[in-house]
């Protein structure tokens, strides 16, 4: 298990090498210049802007851009933005509110999710389980930001229950909002997962082994059948973790949130290559370490899984 | 996001009628929950500043607004759009030159310091060299010695000092610029020309996070990007009693929808710009709470003229002028957002004729037989170009249509990625076809909206895409510049306006509007120039 874990470790730092030169070269072969975006439609004065050019070193061929930047992060230093603000600034300003959002969001999908799959597997055919099947439907067909305005123009401009954008209410109240929009998809996906998994694990062999063994109901679903249908799920959760941290550009931009997203989306827009490069391998960062832990988690909860 | 927040700022002469506040006597000092609440504060939107916040890197209206809380220049703009004294006693010249400026007594930094004439000099300086890359450096290309500190990329200047500004005492500052430029009292209005305390020298960096300035509102902490810019009123400030509001706090926004829900629901006190999702519905959401008022920005169609003959015809850009129904494209696809332009000029600025352009108006007969006179475009086919991440496609769209309607020609509206793509492809000379574009001035003067655009020089170093060039307009805008007063400055620069209004290479389309919005804690407000005039503000 030890030396899975150091292997899997090992292969993030190709990864990180790799990922960081695929997304330089993506955001090289943007077309516009960084520092004519700086000026809008007026053009940039040409002294100034080549001054700041040679500064930022974009006149230099890609592999030297590439090699200022990578040299930069060996050391610590992952660069500043076109108009002088630290990267790690950033990172440190604005992750926090990705992760509180993501993991807020993230809880609600698995705690809401995993509870209506387990209740219409349970009541199978019977007036709830359609009701969580009409509900998942309509949570899967509503784009996020149809659902992220509608809510917060009835519940936060009408009915005044929760804040209407932005982060100063702090967490919990400025973040339930936004959570439960990010999560709505994926809600009803962990739902409709949970519901079909655990069907079947009802009707399989050791479940009836175990109910004809007079085992109570309830260690028969929760310990045995749970513990078999969770698999699926806890491969889905994994992925959506990664995807929560950094999939959350339209919720963030809804409601005024400053995290990673929102500043992806600008740094993409303005350019500026370093900030995207340093966000998006932080966020495959993530992405790897969730893929890592489900890996693990797949051992408990099945012990015939062996890492070796 | 807002886009590249390049709007720079845009001036607005801007008087609020009031209907629901006819107050039946009783004093009524109730204010609504938004915003910090009752206590006087108030929340006003603005997008997350490009720069840090330092005056002479700060091209833009969102961090403008709150340098021009923080600060206060030499002059300013009043309700009508004029330029007034700020700082400034008087300014005297006599021959557009050399300008000799007096301060106002009783101007002190938020920490204590003293303004002086130093201090503007110092932030001038700072500003005009090319080794700290300011964006708003080339603003002070009037000034005498600029090119000393500019010698280009990979040169260092010889020295550090504008050689055209001298302190005469500590509240006289005399200005020697490289030539007249009867309009050196407008362009001082803008931020960029503010004083700079000593502490700003001995740390730039850590300045432009909590800004020391010399206006009615002090920082209370420092910038949190993204989120807000927090402060209080400045007690010292010589025209405090004049302030009502104890604080502003500066909400940023990635988002205008979001601000504007935040607005209606009374979290929000202030919104410069409604969106356009709030265009249709906010006068009923803002009953007596909205300002709508002429704006400073122009909107035209270019062509590649430099490069592509098909277009060097007067007649053939004056026939697709008259080809486009103004009217309709501002109530039906701005909703009155915008104006019909009818002249180079914006309507807030002195100098501004109604109906000057009379290419601006729709007369399709006259229109066909320009075209045909003019021998048309190759192949009858007319690309205009748009950048599709702002608000184009729709408006773009339609004057294609009216185009190809009214001259029977084909015309097709091509998107592009951003503006910066238009703008390469003409650098190139790639593209050949039309493409919008819009202006915002700097200062509020006709020159602004003039030589930036259309002269010469402005090719390389302004905003000149057609690569327009006219000898008689050279001459009249110079002749503008030297002019001895005011009246006779617009009349030169008239004359100019005239020139490109019959030859027209770019075609004027829009004026913009402001629509904005205030809260119930509001009671009145003036904006002038995209920033709150901070004493006409009265609290409800």
């Amino acid at each position: 298990m030890g030396r899975y874990v150091v292997r899997r470790l090992l292969q993030v730092i190709p990864v990180v090498i790799g990922v960081t030169f695929i997304i330089f070269c993506l955001v090289f072969a943007l077309p516009g210049d960084p520092i004519q975006a700086l000026a809008g439609e007026k053009r940039a004065d040409p002294n100034i802007a080549a001054i700041l050019r040679d500064h930022y070193h974009l006149n230099e061929p890609l592999y030297q851009q590439y090699w200022h930047y990578i040299s930069g992060v060996f050391t610590g230093d992952l660069g500043e933005t076109y108009n002088g603000r630290a990267i790690s600034d950033i990172v440190s300003q604005r992750f926090p509110v990705t992760l509180k959002l993501g993991l807020t969001s993230f809880a609600v999908e698995a705690v809401i999710g995993i509870l209506a799959g387990i209740l219409s597997a349970l009541k199978k055919g019977k007036f709830l389980d359609n009701v969580v099947l009409v509900a998942t439907l309509v949570l899967i067909s509503i784009p996020v930001f149809v659902l992220g305005s509608v809510l917060q123009l009835e519940l936060g401009v009408n009915l005044k229950l929760t804040p209407v954008a932005g982060i100063e209410k702090g967490w919990p109240q400025s973040y339930i909002l936004p959570a439960i929009v990010l999560a709505s998809t994926s809600m009803a996906y962990i739902a409709r997962l949970v519901r079909s998994s655990l069907t079947e694990s009802i009707r399989a062999d050791y479940v009836r082994t175990a109910i004809a063994k007079g085992l109570p109901r309830r260690r028969v679903i929760g310990l045995h059948a749970m513990r078999n249908s969770l698999i699926p799920v806890v491969t889905f959760l994994g992925f959506d973790l990664g995807a929560l941290m950094g999939g959350a550009i339209i919720t963030e931009r809804v409601f005024n949130m400053p995290g990673i997203g929102q500043q992806l989306a600008q740094s993409v827009y303005l350019r500026e290559r370093p900030v995207v490069v340093g966000l998006v391998t932080l966020l495959v960062l993530i992405y790897l370490a969730a893929n890592l832990l489900v890996d693990l988690m797949y051992a408990v909860l099945d012990p015939r899984i062996r890492y070796e | 996001m807002r886009g590249a927040k390049s709007a720079k700022w845009v001036a607005i002469a801007a008087v609020v009628a009031l209907g629901a506040t006819a107050c039946g006597g009783g004093g009524d000092d109730n204010s609504s929950g938004s915003g910090k609440g009752g206590n006087g504060v108030i929340s006003v939107e603005i997008g997350e500043p490009q720069n840090s916040l330092v005056p002479s890197n700060t091209y833009e209206t969102e961090g403008g607004q709150v340098i021009n809380a923080l600060f206060t220049g030499l002059t300013k703009l009043d309700a009508d759009n004029k330029v007034v004294n700020a700082m400034a006693q008087s300014i005297e010249t006599k021959d557009n030159k050399v300008w000799t400026i007096k301060l106002k007594p009783g101007y002190t930094f938020h920490n204590g310091e003293k303004v002086t004439a130093q201090s503007f000099i110092d932030a001038w300086n700072y500003g005009a060299n090319q080794t700290n890359a300011q964006q708003t450096n080339p603003l002070f290309s009037h000034i005498a010695g600029y090119s000393d500190l500019n010698p280009g990329e990979g040169k260092k200047p010889t020295t550090d000092k504008l050689s055209g500004l001298k302190a005469v005492d500590d509240n006289t500052l005399q200005v020697t610029l490289t030539g007249p430029f009867s309009a050196f009292p407008a362009q001082l209005s803008f931020t960029a020309f503010v004083p700079l305390p000593k502490a700003f020298f001995k740390d730039p960096k850590g300045f432009g996070e909590a800004p020391i300035g010399n206006g009615p509102f002090k920082m209370s902490g420092k910038f949190k990007h993204n989120e807000e810019i927090d402060t209080v009123k400045y007690d010292k400030y010589p025209d405090a009693s004049k302030i009502e509001p104890k604080g502003v706090n500066f909400k940023i926004y990635s988002n205008l929808d979001t601000a504007y829900k935040d607005l209606v629901a009374g979290n929000l006190d202030v919104q410069l710009v409604i969106p356009n999702s709030g265009l249709p519905t906010y006068h009923k959401d803002l009953p007596g709470r909205y300002i709508d008022e002429a704006d400073s920005g122009v909107g035209y169609i270019g062509f590649p003229i430099k490069y592509n003959k098909a277009f060097q015809n007067a007649d053939l850009r004056r026939s697709i002028s008259m080809a486009i129904d103004r009217k309709t494209i501002s109530e039906k696809i701005f909703l009155g957002a915008r104006t019909p332009a009818d002249d180079f000029i914006s309507p807030i600025i002195d100098g501004y004729r109604k109906g000057a352009c009379d290419a601006c108006n729709l007369d399709p007969a006259k229109a066909k037989e320009l075209y045909k006179k003019s021998g048309g475009l190759p192949n009858n086919t007319l690309e205009i170009g748009y950048n599709a991440d702002g608000d184009h496609k729709a408006w773009v769209e339609a004057v294609a249509n009216q185009i190809q309607q009214n001259l029977g020609i084909k015309v097709v509206a091509k998107p592009f990625e951003q503006f910066q793509t238009i703008l390469n492809d003409l650098d190139a000379k790639k593209y050949q076809g039309a493409f919008r574009m819009g202006w915002n001035m700097d200062y509020p003067d006709m020159e602004n909206y003039l030589r930036p655009i259309f002269s010469k020089d402005a090719i390389a170093n302004g905003s000149n895409y057609a690569g327009y060039v006219n000898q008689d307009f050279e001459k009249l805008i110079v002749e503008g510049d030297h002019a001895p007063t005011h009246e006779e400055a617009v009349k030169k620069y008239q004359e100019a306006d005239d020139v490109i209004l019959k030859e027209m290479p770019y075609i004027p389309v829009y004026f913009y509007t402001l629509n904005s919005g205030f809260s119930e804690k509001v009671k009145s407000l003036k904006i002038a120039g995209h920033n709150i005039l901070w004493d006409t503000v009265k609290l409800s």
